[in-house]
This record gives structure tokens, sequence and C-alpha cells, in this order.
């Protein structure tokens, strides 16, 4: 049987809520040995296991929305999502992620090690909450058929340059990610014209991807060493869409570019996924769980593309329903047609 | 098979084999300085480069694909565009996809699968001409693209060259490449043969010979054969070793390893001296000429089969396998993934929109407008001090349009910094005519450059300097020398836009001297009297003054067009009117005009026409000296058969002002259309269809009085073949007829 080519899609901050309490001990009951790896190093360093917070009796906000605890879960609940793919019906042709995802891919293109992937997802995520410079909000430029309102982004981006101290932080889809201190989200909340439950401030979120993570960016790269990084066995597209192909990477830049570049500067997951698109033309896209909130922000994405012909939400749906583009691990019945039989 | 799926198959057999050629050079992967993953990563680009010609082919066999022309044999090329900067700007041969995406990779977010896809499919959505052309380029990557099979683009990568140093005094508001950028050039072996390559490699070596920084890079792409026609063995580097100010550098373009070497050691010479350098690339073309060539034609299968087993992908593997880089197994896998790729992504690209309109093709003739700062507006001391006593005495007496024209180019040139004039005599001399007199001592060797003798490589160097934000005024000195380098106006200049989607624009004013009247001067090489070889020329503006006060607005006019608009504009100035004093009678000095200080108000626009007189009797439809010669016709006409006539002057023959013409006509009970030009091709003939096709008053006689289909002669004969004043009255009253003339009839 022809494999399909899959893209795979890794998760960003804010994917494990309180619908996801229990996933790894759900969905991977059969990779103890892996988390246990995980959550010794966690324990070495005096934070909770991964384990434990899985296990938890209850979800709550604080504990987990935290970014040294939330970044470690996600990694882990993705990581091995990743490796439940059934590898018989999919052939990966390239890896991307969201934001906090790029450390993720990059464990799953195998540009870090196992325990690599995961010190470097710890570290970072450590790093921001002991940090916790400033914080990110959430604003749509699309509509309720996700297709975009025409000049919504350039008045975003207006607002940004008019508003001191505000950043552009991710490009996701449909959705500017602003970032910045309080001052300048709270002027930009006043700014933007209320719309559902938007604009949105983000939880334990700090002003990720802006200079004001440099300091961060600074210690990541005096924990972590750039001896870490490997030849990825698979392609991966970053924060700029760029693509690093398997064995031409120049391995300094990658470590540069991890713990610098996308630390400081706008991630944009829209090129990121649009480009993987283009230079990968995958058969299916493969978006790793924890979490259901991807799909949307990627069937924009695809929206605006044009993508196999979708022009709106509906579009989208119902090929959704007849022959499913996009994949998503954390909603159950499509996590069915993903992961290898028992 | 064809030859495209014979090489393919040809190594992935070898590969499954592990039957490799010898590295071809003794060049290791790091004695030229590579890392093991950046030969891959120049391998993929290679493979890439391969793929999608294998992609195009199947493509063009399914319809889904229009214009195949190879890359196969030249993906040598990814090599040298690792060794450059993606701020080096690039003329590139239309071989170089592995150029373009060797240098994709240099930039994060690049799409170069995709967009080679997008131009083979003709899609609107490819970035670089929105599916008006397959070619090469994209602004990302500083590459302007080119569809030139004969090396047209080498003048202008001289003119971009040269600019670099230019740029470094004088900062144009638009410059776009860095200080310490080179520019690359490359094209064929055949090509190399062409009057433009060859006109572009003196005027290098000319340049660099006086000192002047060149930081330019040609590439010659020797495959040993254009389309049918093998180039002798040698005759390359016999013909390019050896030239004055030009380091000659050779490499194997079938080894990537060797051609980065080579190619980092041409970049460092380049960037450091500044100065040009020629790189010598030897490789084959794998597939023949383009999509419709077939190779067995003209070549054996035996010659055939010797070219194809050295393919450089086979070379770039050998150097992969033989250090340990790759196995031939994943050699043979990448290669294979990126077919893959290419294959998948095509379903999806011709399922892209195409354009269909004719309105679609012609959006961007018409290059977009740029936001310029305000022009400098000069302390009255400062132009005072640019003009001296004696320029300044001058403008408080009517002068005729050559002086006129000077005192307008200086106050352009003192406005924009970015205005530089360029060509032959027009600095130390002034001009032939005197027209740029005293701009070289005003604003410097910089800003007025004495030329070689060489229009094609005037033109170049315009359109060089305009890629780089600088609003050029090159003169051609007489209009019969723009036909030697009229390609470079046709083929190249106005065609910018159009094919690169507005992206890339090379606006300037050309200022042409021309037309008839001289008094037995010169013959036909100094007064050429046809503008067919620009009016056909789509997006071109042609401006044609008649005098000088005239002439003053629109250059004005056309500087801000080329400025603001980014329009092209050819600047024709009547030679013969250049010192006229009178009109009518010795001493009137009514065709001088005080200078009209500069200002917001302009007085000839585009899309309106100047008139004189308002009669209604006869309408004169003319331009330049036509102009002249009405006006003297109208007084004539008026005084001595009382025939009131309105004269008008067209100005502006590309675009024409149809409206206007047609509403400054529409009160007059007759059309005389005056033009003096050759008839054929003239401007006559587009008023003709003009008045037949648009006027409301279709019973109204239109007659014309043109040039005839001849050379001027020199002498007395000069202008027998011209329209003159009394031919012009003559005209009016064989229109007006016997009986309306009221006075007697005309000898």
């Amino acid at each position: 049987m022809t494999r399909k080519a899959a893209l795979v899609v890794c998760p960003g901050r804010g994917t494990y809520n309180r619908e996801e309490l229990g996933y790894l001990g759900l969905h991977h009951a059969g990779r103890c040995d892996l988390f246990a790896r995980f959550d010794a190093q966690r324990t070495a360093l005096g934070q909770e296991s991964v384990s434990a917070l899985d296990r938890a009796e209850t979800f709550s906000v604080a504990r987990f929305t935290r970014g040294d605890n939330a970044s470690a879960l996600i990694h882990a609940c993705a990581y091995a999502d990743f490796l439940s793919i059934d590898r018989e019906q999919y052939e990966i042709v390239a890896v991307t992620g969201n934001s906090m995802g790029w450390y993720i891919a990059l464990a799953c293109a195998g540009a870090l090690g196992v325990d690599d992937g995961f010190r470097v997802v710890n570290t970072m995520g450590t790093l921001m909450q002991e940090t916790m410079v400033g914080g990110q909000l959430l604003y749509p430029f699309v509509d309720e058929n996700w297709q975009e309102i025409p000049g919504r982004r350039a008045e975003l981006m207006a607002l940004i340059d008019a508003t001191d101290g505000l950043y552009r932080s991710i490009d996701l889809g449909g959705t500017m990610v602003f970032a910045g201190e309080a001052d300048a989200l709270t002027a930009a909340e006043q700014a933007l014209e209320p719309s559902g439950r938007f604009p949105l401030r983000l939880a334990n979120h700090a002003a990720f991807h802006t200079p004001l993570q440099e300091p961060v960016a600074e210690r990541g790269r005096a924990r972590l060493s750039p001896a870490l990084f490997r030849q990825p066995d698979v392609s991966l597209l970053d924060g700029r869409g760029h693509t690093w192909l398997p064995g031409a990477c120049d391995l300094h830049a990658l470590f540069s570019y991890t713990l610098g570049t996308q630390v400081t500067s706008p991630y944009d997951f829209t090129s990121a996924v649009r480009n993987g698109l283009r230079e990968f033309a995958p058969d299916v896209l493969l978006l790793l769980g924890p979490g259901r909130t991807l799909g949307g922000t990627v069937a924009q994405i695809l929206i605006a593309e044009g993508w196999r012909g979708l022009r709106n939400k509906q579009d989208f749906l119902d090929q959704q329903a007849t022959d499913p583009y996009v994949l998503a691990m954390g909603i159950r019945e499509q996590r069915a047609r993903v992961v290898a039989p028992e | 098979m064809s030859r495209t799926e014979i090489v393919h198959e040809n190594f992935r057999t070898r590969l499954r084999a592990g039957d490799l050629p010898p590295v071809p050079s003794g060049v290791r992967i790091a004695d030229a300085g590579l890392q093991p993953a950046d030969l891959v990563e120049l391998f993929g680009c290679q493979v890439l480069s391969r793929q999608l010609d294998r992609a195009s082919a199947a493509l063009r066999a399914r319809g889904e694909a229009f214009y195949t022309i190879w890359s196969s044999g030249h993906e040598g090329m990814a090599a040298v565009a690792a060794a450059f900067r993606p701020s080096d700007m690039a003329f590139l041969h239309y071989r170089d996809a592995a150029f373009q995406i060797a240098r994709a990779r240099q930039v994060p977010g690049q799409t170069p699968l995709w967009d080679i896809l997008l131009s083979f499919a003709t899609s609107s959505e490819d970035p670089i001409s929105g599916g008006r052309h397959k070619v090469l380029g994209s602004r990302a990557l500083l590459i302007p693209p080119q569809t030139s099979t004969i090396a047209s683009h080498l003048p202008k990568a001289v003119g971009a060259a040269y600019s670099i140093g230019l740029a470094k005094r004088l900062r144009p508001e638009h410059q776009t490449l860095p200080d310490d950028a080179v520019v690359l050039c490359s094209f064929g072996d055949a090509s190399l043969n062409h009057s433009t390559a060859q006109g572009a490699l003196n005027a290098a070596g000319w340049t660099t010979f006086q000192r002047v920084p060149l930081p330019l890079v040609f590439v010659c792409e020797d495959n040993g054969i254009g389309i049918s026609v093998r180039t002798p063995t040698g005759w390359v580097e016999a013909s390019l070793s050896q030239r004055p100010g030009l380091t000659y550098f050779r490499c194997d373009g079938l080894d990537a390893v060797d051609t980065f070497s080579t190619a980092r050691q041409v970049a460092d010479h380049v960037r450091k001296r500044r100065a040009p350098a020629i790189l010598h690339m030897h490789c084959v073309r794998l597939h023949g000429h383009a999509g419709a060539d077939v190779q067995e034609a003209y070549m054996s299968n035996a010659e055939i089969e010797t070219i194809e087993a050295h393919d450089p992908l086979l070379n770039t593997a050998a150097h992969l396998v033989s250090e340990r880089v790759m196995t031939p197994h994943q050699v043979l896998a990448l290669y294979e993934q990126i077919g893959a790729r290419v294959e998948r992504a095509a379903e999806h690209v011709i399922r892209r929109p195409r354009l269909k309109t004719a309105r679609e093709v012609m959006a961007s003739l018409v290059p977009p407008p740029r936001a310029c700062p305000p022009a400098r507006r000069p302390a009255p001391t400062t132009r005072a001090h640019v003009f001296g006593p004696s320029g300044l005495k001058a403008m408080e007496h009517p002068q005729p349009m050559a002086k006129l024209i000077n005192m307008a180019l200086t106050d352009l040139m003192v406005a924009h910094p970015e205005v530089v004039i360029a060509g032959e005599d027009v600095g130390r001399k002034g001009g032939v005519y005197g027209v740029t007199q005293r701009l070289f001592q005003r604003f410097g060797p910089a800003r007025v450059i004495d030329t070689l003798l060489d229009e094609q490589s005037i033109l170049g160097l315009a359109i060089g300097l305009a890629h780089n934000g600088f609003v050029p005024i090159p003169e051609i000195q007489f209009l019969a020398y723009l036909h030697n380098a009229e390609d470079q106006l046709r083929g190249e200049a106005a065609t910018l836009p159009f094919f690169s989607h507005g992206q890339f624009t090379n606006p300037m004013v050309v200022r042409i001297a021309g037309l008839g009247y001289q008094r037995g001067f010169g013959g036909h090489f100094h007064n050429d009297n046809s503008l067919a070889v620009l009016r056909d020329i789509p997006g071109l503006v042609i401006a044609c003054p008649s005098n000088g006060w005239d002439a003053v607005h629109m250059l004005r006019e056309s500087v801000r067009l080329a400025r603001e608009e980014q329009r092209v504009v050819v600047f024709i100035e009547p030679i013969a009117r250049y010192m006229t004093r009178d009109l009518h009678d010795a001493g009137d000095a009514l065709w001088c005009r005080r200078y009209p200080a500069p200002g917001p108000n302009n007085p000839c626009p585009p899309g309106e026409v100047g008139i004189s007189g308002g009669g209604t009797d006869l309408a004169i439809v003319t331009y330049a000296n036509g102009f002249y010669l009405a006006c003297q016709a109208a007084k004539i006409l008026k005084e001595e058969h009382g025939i009131r006539t309105r004269v008008i002057d067209l100005r502006w023959l590309a675009p024409l002002a149809s409206d206007a013409v047609l509403t400054a006509t529409a009160a007059c009970e007759r059309v005389l259309i005056v033009d003096e030009c050759r008839i054929t091709g003239s401007q006559s003939e587009a008023l003709m269809a003009l008045f037949a096709e648009r006027s409301e008053r279709s019973d109204r006689p239109v007659s014309r009085l043109a040039g005839a289909d001849s050379f001027i002669a020199t002498g007395p004969a000069s202008g027998a073949t011209l329209p003159n004043r009394d031919e012009i009255v003559l005209a009016a009253l064989k229109s007006i007829g016997p009986r309306r003339v009221k006075t007697r009839a005309y000898p």
C-alpha cells in the first residue's frame, strides 16, 4: 500500500487543559519507560513529574498552565503521539510546530534525542516561568466563516506600530497573537473592538517571541549546548517557514535559531504550515495532541491558501466529514485513523 | 523513453549499483571550505532543479506547462549561488534554476519548489511574473527576471555593478544594493558571441581599466553548444582569458565542490578589489536546448550518451559517497524523496489560477507608483551658486530650447540628487549641441558621466543604475544611434515591470536628439525621422516637445513620471529647434521663452495637448517641428486666405492623448494631420485611425501630410522628403477646397 505523505504539526502552549487531564494514561499507558526518563529529569530538578501531573485528580489552571509544567506535559503528550503514528500508513515528510511546538518538532524530527528534546523543552519552559515577562493577547482577523476580513490584519499591524511595547508574537492562522508588557496589552485591549471572547488574554503566558524574551534566550543558550543538536531524520519547518533538511543542517545555526531568533522574534506559524503545504504537498496533516484547538487554526491557513479548493469553514467541515485532510490526534475519532493498531 | 527520463533512470541505476564516477577534481569537501552538511544542502538544490526539469516535461506533455527550457547539466550553478550572498543582485541565464534554488535556501521562508512550479504552470500566483512567462526571478532573492536568450541582460549588469560605488557616494533614496554587494550575470557559451555580451565585457574592461570600481562577476556557462551549433573547442577560454581588466577563473561545473571552491575565490576577489572577474564554468547540456528541440537531429546517440555520462549529479553523489557523508542508498532516497515532493506539489500547482483576460495580462505593463520624499527645494543662494551669475542672468531673457532644457536639467539635478546624466560627450563637452553644457562643472563626474561610445552600454548603464534607486537620464546622441541598442529599451527596460509583476522597475528618462530639418547638416544619421521603433513598445512614454517652454515642463513631468511612477520615458528633442529663436520673421523671437521657474504647476501634462489658435475652419494636428511649421502656415492661411485654424501640438506621442485630440478638434470643420516622420509607421497612422474610429463627425474630411518613406539626404535636398511650411499651406487649401478660399490662390 502506498503510504500517505504526512506533514506533522506539533502543538504549542495552552493545549493541555481540563479535558486533557489523564492524556498520557489514557493514550500512552504502554510508554511508561519513556515518561520515566522525562520524570527523572524533572525529579532531579525538584520538579513535579509529568506522570504525576497527568495522574492528578483535578485540573487547576494555576498548576497546569505554568510554563514549567505545561511545556513538559505537552511535550510528553505530543512526543508520545508522534511515536504512535502508524508508519505503515503514513510517511512523515516534514514536521513543524506552533511556538513551543518547535521544540517538540525538533525532537520528533530527530534533531534532538529523546532526552535532549525533553531537556530543551523543560529548560525553556522553566526559564519562561522564572522570567515571566509580559503576556499574550489574541484577536482574530477572520470572520465566522474563517475568511479574512479585508483590511483587518493591516489594522492590527497598524495597532502594533502605534502602541509602545506591543509586539506581533505569533501569526496563528486567522488570529493575531499580540505580546507585550501589561500596559501595552491593556492599551491594545482598549483599542480593539470586543468581539465574542476577544480580545483574549492568555493566562500564564509571557510575551513569547518578542525582544522581551532576550534574557530567557540568553539563559537558555547558557544552559543548553549546541552539542545537543544533530542532523534531523526528517525535514523541519520553523517559525519563519524555513525548511531544515535532513543531513543538510548547519547545527550551530539550528542552535542559534532555536535558542535565539525564534525566542525573541515573531513566530510565523502560518508560514510554517503554508510552506509545508507548498514545499511538501502532503496527502494529510497530522496534528499531534494534546488538545483540539490547533485544527481550526490550521483550517484557517488552508482556507487562506485555497488548498484543495477550500474557501470557507463549511468547505472545511464538509471535507472533514467525507475525506478528512486534517487529523487531530487530540480528537478521539480522528486519532483512531492515525495510530498504529495495538 | 525521453532523454529526460533516460538521464533520470541512468542516475537511479548507477546509484543502485553503486556505480559512481571517480571524483572529478582533487578538491575534497573540506578543502573547498565546505562542511559535509553544506554539500548535502547543495546536492539537494541540484536534485530539486533536476526534478523540476522532469516535472516541466511531464506537465508540458499533459498541456499543463507551456514552455520548457532545461537546467539539467548546469546544476553546478547551485555551488556558485552558495559562494555569494542573497544581497548580490543576479541577472541569470535561463538555465540557472539551481542557482535560484540555492539562493532561496539562503533566505528563510522561501518556497523555491512551489514557486518554480507555479512559473511552469503560468499560474497567476507565480510570485515573479504573475503568470506571464516562465522566468527565473525573485524580488526577495534580488534576481530580476530575464527572458533573454542573447545575453541582452549583460549591459545592465554592468550598470548595476557601476551603481554600487556611485550609490555609496550619492545615496539614492531607493537604494537597493548594499555597499559591499557584487553583481552577477550569467550566460551561455553561444551567447558570449552576441554583441551585447561583447559590449558588456568591453564596457566592464573599459571601466575598470580606469580604476573605476566595478564589482561584477560574469559567469559563462560553457556547455559547448548553442542549440545545434557547437562552440569551437577552446574558443570560450581564448575569448575570455585575456580581457583587459577582467580576471579570468575557470571551474568544472560538473563538480560542485570545485565550482564552490573557485566561485568563492571569485567572490572574494571581486568583493575585495571591486573589480570585475569572469568565471568560466564548464558544464553539459543534458536534455537538448528546449522543449521542442530534438537533439538526435544534429547529434549522434553516442555523442548524446557521452554527454549524459557526465551528469553533474553523479559527481556530487560521488563526492558524498567517497567521503562517507552519505551512502548510495541515502543519496538515492534523497533523490526519490525530492522527486516525490515535486510530483505531489505539481498536482496542486496545476489547479492554481491562471491569467485569462487581456486586462489581467496587461496589469503590470505600467509599474506601480512608489513613495518618494518631496523634492529638495534649495535655498535661493544654493541655486544661485549652482547656476552662477551668468546662468541666472540668462533666465531674465527669452532663450531657445537647448538653453531652456539645460536650465531644467540643472534644476532637476539640484532637486533630485538621485538624477544622473550619462551619455557620449555629455560631460566635459556639454553635448554635441550644448544641451548639457556646464552640468559636468556644476555636478561633477559622478553625476554627469561621459560614457564610452556604445549605446547598448549607455542604456544598460541606465537600467542598472535604476535597479539601484537612481533616476538616470541617459542621452542617445542621435535618434539613428538608438537603433543598434533599441533592444535595451524594447526587450529589457520596458519588459521589466511586465515580467516581474511590477516588483522590479527601471525608471529613467532617455533623452534623444532627433528628427530632421537641420538645413543640410548630417543627412540621415543626424536627422532620422522615424519614431516607429518606439511607438509600439507597451508601457513606454514618449515625450516630444516642439518648443523650449513646453520642453521644460515636459522634462520635469518626465522625471516625475520616472521618479514617482517608475516609468520609462523617452524624451525626443527636435534638434532643429534647439537654437531656433524666431517663428515668422527674423528677430521676432517668438520661439524663445523665459525660463519658467520650478513650481508645482504642470501646464503640459500627459493626456492634454497644446493648442495654438481658436479657428474652426481647420484643425492641424501635429507635433515637434511640424507644430513649428504649422504655426508659420497658420499665419499665412489666416492673413492671405482668411482661413482660421487651430494648431494642435500632441506633445506626448505615447500614450496618445486621444480624448484631448478629439475634444480639441471637435469644433473644426476639417482636420489636417502633419507628421514629419516617415509616413509608414508614423504617428499619422494612429491619428487617421483615431479620427476614423472615434470621431463623432464621420463625414468630416481628414487628410494628412507626412514625410516620405525615404532616408534624409545631406545638402540642399535635406528637406525634400519632409513636410514644409508651404506644403502645409497647400494641403490646408486643398482640404478647404477652392470655393472656401477667400483670397488669391497660393502659388
